[in-house]
């Protein structure tokens, strides 16, 4: 079977503080 | 090393040591103790953070989520390297055009 491959979510650095 | 340049899929990233991370759901949070900030690094973010223990290759970044993600290629390659390069940025991680522990990847 193919694994099932996860959906993209585009990568992100998000600043806190 | 690189401070300026644009990333490519020949360089190799590693984390810098002065971070503290923890995982908080699916996403993973981290405090710089190098400027005192606090990011979230999301998921996918959190999972490229994995990658990052040992010096590695862009590529070689790119294809391990390539197996792990439904992403294409191109597209996949444009957002790590965005990712990347605001990490390097924020002082978070090293690049390099050689790879000091001369590990084929």
């Amino acid at each position: 079977q193919n694994q099932v491959k996860k959906a993209w979510q585009q990568p992100a650095l998000e600043v806190l503080n | 090393m690189i401070n300026t340049e644009t990333i490519t899929l020949s360089d190799y990233i590693v984390s810098c040591e002065q971070n503290i991370v923890s995982d908080m759901g699916d996403e993973k949070v981290m405090l710089s103790i190098r400027n005192g900030n606090y990011y979230n690094l999301g998921t996918t973010g959190g999972r490229i953070w994995d990658f990052l223990g040992e010096e590695i290759s862009v590529k070689k970044i790119v294809e391990q989520l390539l197996s792990e993600y439904d992403v294409e290629q191109k597209e996949c390659e444009h957002h790590v390297i965005s990712f990347l390069e605001h990490m390097r940025k924020e002082g978070l991680v090293l690049v390099t055009q050689e790879n000091k522990n001369n590990i084929l990847t």
